[in-house]
């Protein structure tokens, strides 16, 4: 072999080995203890559900008032709402908006959160001040309310006009954790051997401060999940906002206003979106706690 | 030095004495401030079409026309289209600063301050009820499972805490009415109290008040026990890692004295700030829980001011209550300080 | 001379989640009545955590594994490690007491000083009617304060954090002596502090030794202490009871290399710095103690068999060392 193909070589090689690397990390972190292994399991046949899930249990709207309010059946695992439609199929069907909502939001809000955090950790000064004090505002003020108010004046429809009104209050916590860690670890001595020997900014930005709140960004990123699922159907049963009528919640809204609390025949229809959204909650739950045990390992009490 | 010096040093070193403090209250009026604007904002982007038919409303019921019910519409809401924005919110702010909330659009003209002054009441009734029996509740719970992390017990709380994130706190109360309101029967379904029974100190009327904020109340500890107790097990923790506590047990303390007197009265302190919080978000989840129950409160209020887009409603509940909150925040701060000997007594 | 404590073969194990860490390994020591026994060692060589198991207090997840702690008191002698937790309470503070290593943090920050020796002393007297224990829990308080030389009316509203370390370690022993002990372990009870206010407790802990006739257990890494106050030392090393004797025997035989490294590794005003030999190498890593002699690696006398097998307890006479060299020249 020549000098360019050896290089070449080398090249692929290592890179096989990164990729081959880092593969063996995520799967270390997500399914390396039992509570990440079921929380990530619960997250991945939900997302399985949504991407296949509406061509194996297809969903049409049509109406069927004959069929109204059926009790669980084996073609009807969850039976039937007001107008005669298959509860099940609805809810495989929201599978994916549900989703959209949780990873979209989740998304925005640490991307603003890190970089406000980052920014404000490493550049000091006004801007720091700035945007400690933004913080300080949105974690002061009632969220629920403003959330509201925001929803009301602009239209709350898709994952990501929620996504973006969500973000506005979950950035906060985060951004402050954010900045107090880069703060705590600028100053720790491994950065400043960095500064001596003259690295670049964005090797230090990158190489050095970045892993250090990756797992405290991965663990918040599931956080955020679950509130985005909680605000978006707490939205969605005041009326505010208004998703795909397959959507969870709106399932659950749908059933409410149709007399689900009062009428037995329909508590299958109520229940059947709640426990779907529990078990979602569950998962997501279980895993930030898995996560915690594995990325932040403590002294163990027996 | 001349005397002015003299005065303006003896100023500076009071409020460089209470510096921490001065800290405080500028940001929280700062953050008061920027409510106010997003107050503001949301009046101005109040649409024409809400004049019209608030006018019209005034003129079929005082019999007035058109015209002269336009003008005193706008008279009454504070809208003035045609003035600069800079002249408006100098408006908005002296109206502000007399007291005055607004007018609700949809319920004949009647003022938000005494909206408030009707619903408060119910909403804090809940609140606080609810606070205390989680606090302290969650607390207890909280100290006894860190120090015996095996027990069944400690395992009972933990799956409770589980269930209880997954399950938000709407859902829970949506579950307890269907069961207990709507199917059972056993409690009210709405209201804060009997319409049959007037309103007094009587025995009845409290009674009633009581019994129709059970489900709202059993709602919200429910949701928020798991969350005191989760509070109290991560500061207990942290206190059990404390030298003192090991001292304790060599002095032959028995383990009830040391749970109580030094593993969680030490807890505690830092949960105070967190209480203050806690009110805060209570006021937020109001809104939703309190429709659900229909309990009357002025979190119903607001809600339903914000589908029927009654614009000064909303913002006076929402100033209102940003001002409670912001104010309790800056309280609890100062009352930590206060309570923890340790910052109290530093020389 | 009387032993009031007697350790046999204790082995303390520190049990973590994924494996357990032997802190202390059979380690058999007397501790005589009415004298000061000094155990020396370098941090993580266990002093610490045999100390606390005497009271049955050690960190958690510390427990004893196996040994007996035998303590002989005014009734029948007993094995304080098959005590319930009701009479462990009831021995606590009573027989024995501790002054904890930096006394710091050892006390309750949201209770008075006085506060927290009427806690102990009422919790230890529950049988008094409430006036009764009140005066007489004052009256102790106020006696043993003076006794530290503190003045009782000054320090005993306070709170922990207004006393200073000294004031604070002065406390400490006097809460130690509130319910007249038999003996008081000392964990370092002077390592925070300055030399004038080390000199200052020193003074305080030998009168309480000599006039009240009250045995010492002092766990300090200080050799000159060692040499000053104690009249036995224990000398321990990766968890294990490497020589223990008189003060005399120890210093002057210097038989065992560790207990030899530690003396003459102190700085002395006389000789030069030049004379002065630190022990090479580093603690051990408790979780890969070093096969045969634990402290075979840092040894100038090391030999081929230290290297595989453990030496075993070799007395002379009352003087014990766990060394080969030891063996060797008895054998010779």
């Amino acid at each position: 072999m020549n000098d360019t193909s050896a290089v070449k070589y080398n090249f692929i090689a290592n890179l096989l080995e990164k990729i081959r690397k880092f593969f063996k990390n995520v799967v270390r972190v997500f399914f390396g203890n039992r509570r990440s292994a079921f929380g990530t399991s619960v997250i991945i046949f939900f997302i399985v559900l949504g991407v296949f899930g509406p061509f194996v249990f297809p969903y049409s709207t049509d109406i069927s008032m004959l069929d109204q309010l059926l009790p669980p059946s084996w073609s009807h695992p969850f039976g039937t709402d007001l107008w005669g439609r298959d509860v099940f199929r609805q809810i495989v069907a929201g599978t994916s908006d549900v989703l959209a909502i949780a990873f979209l939001a989740a998304i925005f809000s640490v991307v603003l959160a890190l970089i406000l955090g980052m920014f404000s950790g490493i550049v000091g000064g006004v801007f720091d001040k700035f945007i400690m004090f933004l913080t300080n505002v949105f974690l002061t003020i009632p969220s629920l309310p403003v959330f509201l108010i925001l929803a009301a004046l602009f239209t709350v429809d898709n994952a990501v006009s929620f996504a973006i009104i969500l973000s506005i209050f979950s950035w906060a916590g985060m951004c402050r954790s954010i900045r107090a860690q880069i703060i705590s670890l600028k100053e720790r001595d491994f950065i400043q051997i960095c500064k001596v020997m003259k690295m670049s900014k964005g090797h230090i930005i990158f190489k050095e401060l970045l892993p250090n709140v990756g797992s405290y960004i991965l663990i918040n990123f599931i956080i955020v999940m679950k509130n985005a699922i909680t605000g978006s159907v707490g939205l969605m049963l005041l009326g505010v906002a208004s998703f795909e009528p397959t959507n969870w919640g709106a399932i659950l809204t749908s059933a409410k206003n149709n007399g689900a609390l009062i009428n037995p025949n329909s508590y299958m229809w109520l229940f059947a979106p709640i426990l779907c959204i529990a078990i979602f909650q569950l998962g997501v739950i279980v895993l930030s706690k898995g996560l915690d045990d594995t990325l932040n390992p403590r002294l163990r009490v027996m | 030095m001349s005397t002015v010096k003299r005065v303006l040093k003896k100023v500076w070193m009071f409020l460089f004495q209470f510096r921490y403090f001065f800290m405080k209250l500028g940001i929280s009026i700062l953050t008061l401030c920027a409510v106010v604007l997003l107050s503001f904002i949301l009046i101005v982007n109040m649409p024409g079409t809400v004049i019209d038919s608030f006018a019209m409303q005034l003129s079929i019921q005082r019999r007035i026309s058109m015209e002269q019910a336009m003008i005193l519409a706008k008279q009454m809401l504070n809208y003035d289209p045609d003035a600069s924005l800079i002249s408006r919110f100098g408006v908005y702010i002296q109206q502000l600063l007399q007291g005055n909330l607004g007018i609700s659009i949809k319920n004949n003209a009647k003022s938000v301050n005494l909206i408030l002054k009707e619903l408060l009441p119910r909403t804090l009734f809940v609140s606080s009820i609810s606070l205390t029996i989680s606090f302290f509740l969650g607390t207890f719970l909280g100290s006894r499972t860190t120090w015996k992390r095996n027990s069944i017990g400690s395992k009972l709380l933990d799956g409770y805490i589980v269930t209880s994130n997954a399950i938000p706190d709407y859902i829970i109360a949506l579950i307890l009415i269907t069961v207990f309101a709507f199917r059972l029967g056993i409690f009210p379904n709405q209201g804060a109290y009997d319409a049959m029974i007037l309103p007094g100190f009587t025995l009845p009327f409290i009674l009633s008040l009581f019994f129709y904020a059970t489900l709202p109340i059993m709602a919200y500890v429910f949701s928020q026990l798991s969350f005191w107790s989760m509070q109290m097990q991560g500061s207990a923790l942290g206190v059990l890692g404390e030298d003192y506590i090991n001292a304790a047990k060599a002095r032959g303390l028995p383990k009830r004295i040391i749970v109580r007197k030094y593993l969680k009265r030490n807890a505690m302190l830092p949960l105070v700030t967190q209480l203050a919080i806690s009110f805060g978000v209570m006021f937020g989840g109001a809104p939703l829980m309190e429709s659900i129950f229909n309990y009357p409160g002025i979190g119903l209020a607001f809600s339903q001011a914000i589908v029927e887009r009654d614009y000064y409603v909303v913002q006076g509940i929402l100033l209102f209550v940003s001002v409670i909150v912001i104010g309790v925040n800056l309280i609890a701060d100062t009352i930590y300080s206060i309570v923890d000997p340790r910052i109290r007594r530093s020389a | 001379m009387e032993n009031i404590i007697e350790l046999k073969k204790v082995t303390i194990d520190y049990n973590l989640k994924k494996y357990s860490l032997r802190a202390v390994s059979e380690v058999s020591l007397p501790i005589k009545k009415g004298k000061v026994t000094a155990l020396v060692g370098e941090s993580g060589s266990g002093k610490t955590t045999l100390a606390t198991s005497i009271l049955e207090v050690i960190s958690s997840p510390g427990v004893v594994d196996s040994g007996e702690i035998i303590y002989f008191g005014d009734k029948v002698p007993f094995d304080i490690t098959k005590l319930s937790e009701h009479e462990l309470n009831a021995f606590r503070w009573k027989d024995v007491s501790m002054v904890f290593q930096g006394a710091q943090s050892a006390l309750n920050p949201i209770m008075t000083v006085y506060e927290q020796f009427e806690e102990t002393y009422r919790v230890h007297h529950h049988r008094l009617p409430k006036a009764k224990l009140v005066k007489q829990a004052k009256k102790k308080t106020i006696e043993l304060l003076n006794f530290v030389n503190l003045d009782p009316d000054r320090i005993m509203p306070m709170y922990p954090h207004e006393l200073s370390g000294g004031m604070k370690q002065r406390v400490m022993i006097a809460f130690s002596l509130l319910l007249n002990p038999k003996l008081i372990i000392l964990d370092e009870p002077t390592t925070a502090l300055d030399v004038i206010v080390q000199g200052y407790i020193f003074k305080i802990l030998k009168r309480i030794n000599v006039e009240m006739g009250i045995s010492m257990l002092l766990l300090t890494h200080d050799i000159g202490v060692v040499a000053e106050f104690a009249d036995y030392v224990a000398v321990m090393y990766g968890g294990k009871l490497m020589e223990y004797g008189t003060t005399r025997q120890v210093f002057k035989e210097k038989l065992h290399p560790y207990a030899k490294g530690l003396i003459e590794s102190t700085p002395s005003l006389l000789s030069d710095i030049d004379q002065m030999k630190p022990i090479k190498g580093s603690p051990p890593d408790i979780r890969n103690l070093p096969h045969g002699c634990v402290f075979h690696p840092r040894c100038d006398f090391c030999m081929d068999i230290c290297k595989t097998i453990e030496p075993v307890d070799h007395m002379l006479g009352d003087h014990l060392v766990k060394c080969h060299l030891v063996e060797e020249v008895d054998a010779r």
